[in-house]
């Protein structure tokens, strides 16, 4: 009962840094969201063309970023690439957050496009279609609708993921979390408050996932 | 057809609109030729970007999304001497050489101590601190009485800092946190750590917050807490130099240390105290 008023009392003092740093852990998600989608969508589809060199060059980045931690590669673009362009934490930790969830989006995109039966690809192309033609109006569109799932799930990870940038010295919610328990030599409450913060946003993409699945289910 | 790639074009909207809402934070920012008119090579036009852990309460952290202390007042007095705005940021501590040196700001003002080490690497102001190293200990604890006893115990420090390096002298089983205040939480609960090292300011500052520790004996030994500077960095050396004199001169130094500490920082007796550096 106790911990509950203490709880509340850090809930309260904490929500204006606390909102602010939720926008800025939003801007990182969306960012990385963006980026990985685009390059998973791109490496889905040089993995199954028909070119070696685009295969081995996709399979290169999927396995590089796939094998490496995501804290590793944070440090990396934010300390690595100096050299060549300053780049703000912010946009290091997101475009990070982005080449490392483009790994994993790339391969479900893979396997939707590849889930979807053979039979179709045959059919589109007996009506005169073109390879391209029946990827784009036949076999990607039920692709996509497959991966909305597994896409959602990796969506969620990259929201709880980019508390990772704290390292580089974003103000996102965690590194909002570390100043508070810092400040206040409350450490069990802030860490609780700043859960129910990512907890709250997770209910909330998974309720927007749920209904952008029933509406691509209508249409079935 | 469009509708089907509605959803790509959903997120793609929703990020336009929720990085546009991030603009101040979108500067990718070319460090040559700033800083014109004061001749300094400054990450931002006109202003004195200084960096701290703000995980260092009293010297750095922040009140109510506001960072504050007296490292940061120090530095907007430093700044405003040398005619520029304060622009006071936080970086975690353990890379903080590595973002100075990779020029994502233009110094630490946030109780750096200068070690010979550290000298190799970055470039020190005068001293604008001292503060001792102190053992912190639980408050029921009676095992440890003075420096001798911390042998082959367990110690939190904070990775990086100076009495992570006296830690180690000590001990084989040092504990590595990111924060003081993380450490000295840890000495309370039962059986994580047997001692803290850190600077007997920021315990005070703990045990004034109802933490319940308590401090061993006399400080180890005198560090100096300095504005660190990268090395090619000669003219803003100088300013900075040359600002911390006019502060102490100007009794502006004494107004911000009395206002944290009611006493004057500078004011310590150095004799017979190891000096680290």
């Amino acid at each position: 009962m106790e911990l509950l008023k203490t709880v509340v009392e850090v809930f309260l003092r904490t929500y204006p840094g606390f909102l602010e740093a939720t926008l800025t852990t939003l801007q990182i998600t969306a960012v990385a969201l963006v980026l990985g989608t685009s390059l998973g969508l791109i490496f889905a589809l040089m993995k199954i063309s028909r070119s070696k060199i685009l295969q081995t060059i996709a399979n290169l980045y999927i396995t590089i970023i796939r094998g490496t931690p995501l804290i590793v590669q944070i440090m990396f673009l934010y300390f690595g690439i100096t050299t060549l362009i300053v780049l703000s934490g912010f946009w290091a930790g997101a475009i990070a957050l982005g080449i490392h969830n483009g790994a994993y989006i790339a391969e479900i995109f893979r396997g939707a496009i590849q889930g979807i039966d053979k039979g179709q690809r045959e059919a589109s192309s007996s009506l005169g279609m073109t390879r391209t033609q029946s990827m784009r109006r036949i076999v990607f569109p039920q692709a996509l609708k497959r991966s909305i799932p597994p896409l959602g799930n990796q969506f969620i990870i990259t929201l709880k993921d980019s508390s990772l940038v704290y390292i580089i010295g974003v103000s996102e919610l965690f590194s909002i979390a570390n100043r508070e328990a810092a400040q206040s030599f409350q450490s069990l409450e802030t860490y609780l408050v700043v859960g129910v913060y990512y907890l709250v946003l997770v209910m909330i993409f998974t309720y927007l996932l749920k209904l952008y699945e029933n509406k691509l289910n209508v249409d079935k | 057809m469009k509708k089907k790639f509605s959803f790509l074009t959903a997120v793609a909207a929703t990020a336009m609109l929720i990085a546009g809402c991030g603009s101040d934070k979108e500067e990718t920012t070319d460090n040559a030729g700033s800083g014109e008119e004061s001749g300094y090579n400054l990450k931002e036009d006109g202003k004195l970007t200084y960096a701290s852990s703000g995980l260092y309460k009293p010297f750095n952290y922040e009140e109510a999304g506001e960072l504050t202390g007296f490292d940061v007042e120090i530095g907007a007095a430093i700044a405003e001497k040398m005619g520029l705005e304060p622009n006071p940021i936080t970086t975690p501590w353990e890379t903080i050489t590595q973002s100075l040196l990779a020029s994502n700001f233009d110094v630490i003002i946030g109780s750096m101590a200068i070690t010979a080490e550290r000298a190799e690497r970055v470039n020190f102001s005068d001293p604008y601190y001292y503060s001792g190293g102190m053992i912190f200990v639980p408050e029921g604890s009676d095992e440890i009485t003075s420096a001798e006893d911390l042998e082959g115990k367990r110690i939190g420090v904070v990775a990086q800092s100076t009495y992570d390096t006296a830690a180690k002298g000590y001990t084989d089983d040092v504990k590595y946190y990111n924060s003081d205040v993380v450490a000295l939480n840890d000495l309370t609960v039962e059986g994580r750590l047997d001692a803290v090292i850190t600077a007997d300011v920021v315990g005070f500052e703990a045990i004034a917050a109802g933490l319940e520790i308590k401090d061993v004996g006399e400080p180890l030994w005198i560090e100096q807490a300095a504005v660190a500077l990268r090395k090619e960095d000669k003219e803003l050396l100088e300013g900075i130099n040359k600002a911390i004199e006019e502060i102490v001169a100007d009794g502006t130094y004494e107004e911000i240390s009395n206002k944290w500490f009611e006493r004057n920082l500078l004011d310590v007796d150095l004799e017979g105290i190891d000096i680290l550096n």
